[in-house]
């Protein structure tokens, strides 16, 4: 048997022997063994007690007369670790980088790489910096929720009432809703920007071909100007359904956000009610996926509608 | 277009659909609790999502189909 990383052979034995084990208590300790096999007497530290997740957040302290929730204090906490980490890494950027320095210059070579093959060389330079933002915030509150003790510290508030110190930003429904505002009006002031507010505007208020068609029905051309003025009332039907279209993004870009997050953290607790010790671990691994892709899926999409919104109506369609 | 491109266009389909269905359906109710006009407007809303969602997804799989029909006939 030859070495294999850096464990000899007894050794991953033991360590394999060990995660065995601990499965084995975990499933007697967890309310699933207790349910099918009864209490077999053991500690009572080992089990966990059974959660209740609740929907809304909890208010811990107002400031100024503006109520603080767990949430908000969680966002904060990841704005300061993001900064912090990005301040330590390009304190002192040197020719030869350090490990920090290349893992980040590497993640974020590849979010531009990203933004230039989906929006082309120069609109991706232009929309990185917004994209790459949501991208590292939503990635940042979703991987800060998983850490180990993370929403099981209690204190209590003003009121009296015992609440969690940190919840994951993401799970309260406020913070993906300003995140998908924020996506929603960023892709508008492009769109009016490079297309100037005329030509952006005509892709919602479609009247050319109506009005077009009004001045031939007066001029009498009787056959051209009905056919062209049904036409003219679809175009304004089309607009409309654009001009909707838009909003029913903002309300899906907040419920996807919100919705995954929220139900990685309840199958968390549930989990972790039901077989405490080793075997959550692979849901874990799934909520680093989840994670992953959410913060992707909200930042491309982002990037996706900027693309549509910088390109003419015509020239997209065709 | 890239794989990045067409892989994003696609994720946004699903939750588009049931987006525009409950603003439809949430407008409506609003409205019939203001005018007390039940069922009306929950209909109405119903109805325009419905339209909305079917719109929107024939608009993001447009230029999937189009390629489509290029291969074809190459």
């Amino acid at each position: 048997m030859p070495k294999r990383g850096r464990f000899s052979f007894p050794v991953l034995v033991g360590i394999s022997v060990l995660i065995l084990a601990l499965g084995v208590i975990s499933l007697l300790s967890g309310a699933l063994g207790k349910s099918l096999l009864g209490d077999i007497g053991l500690p009572g530290w080992l089990s966990v007690p059974q959660p209740h997740p609740e929907l809304p957040a909890e208010v811990v302290f107002h400031l100024l007369g503006f109520p603080i929730t767990n949430s908000i204090i969680t966002a904060w906490l990841s704005i300061i670790i993001l900064v912090g980490i990005f301040y330590a890494a390009t304190r002192r950027v040197k020719l030869v980088p350090t490990r920090l320095q290349i893992m980040l210059e590497s993640a974020l070579g590849w979010l531009l790489n990203f933004c230039q093959s989906v929006a082309g060389e120069e609109n991706g330079r232009r929309f990185f910096p917004v994209v790459a933002t949501i991208f590292l915030f939503v990635i940042a509150n979703a991987w800060l929720s998983l850490l180990p003790g993370f929403g099981s510290i209690l204190i209590t508030n003003a009121e009296g009432e015992t609440v969690h110190l940190l919840r994951g930003a993401n799970t309260d429904i406020n913070l993906p809703l300003a995140l998908a505002l924020i996506s929603f009006i960023f892709v508008e002031y492009w769109g009016i920007r490079s297309l100037g507010g005329r030509r952006y505007l005509r892709k919602f208020v479609n009247v050319g071909q109506f009005f077009r068609s009004m001045g031939q029905l007066v001029r009498g051309r009787l056959r051209a100007g009905l056919s062209g003025m049904f036409t003219g009332v679809i175009n304004i039907f089309v607009g409309m359904l654009e001009a909707l279209s838009e909003l029913v993004r903002i309300i899906s870009f907040t419920f996807r956000l919100f919705g995954n997050m929220t139900a990685g953290e309840i199958l968390l607790l549930i989990v972790a009610f039901l077989v405490p010790w080793v075997l959550v671990l692979p849901f874990y691994g799934l909520e680093l996926l989840v994670g992953f892709v959410q913060a992707l899926i909200f930042s491309g999409l982002t990037l996706v509608f900027a693309t549509i919104a910088v390109t003419h109506h015509e020239a997209e369609t065709a | 277009m890239s794989r990045w491109v067409a892989a994003l266009r696609l994720v946004g389909v699903g939750f588009f659909v049931g987006g525009s269905i409950l603003l439809g359906v949430v407008a409506g109710l609003w409205l019939d609790n203001k005018l007390n006009s039940a069922p009306i407007w929950v209909i109405v809303g119903l109805f325009l999502g419905l339209v909305i969602a079917f719109y929107g997804v024939y608009r993001m799989i447009l230029p999937f189909m189009g390629n489509k029909r290029d291969k074809e006939n190459s």
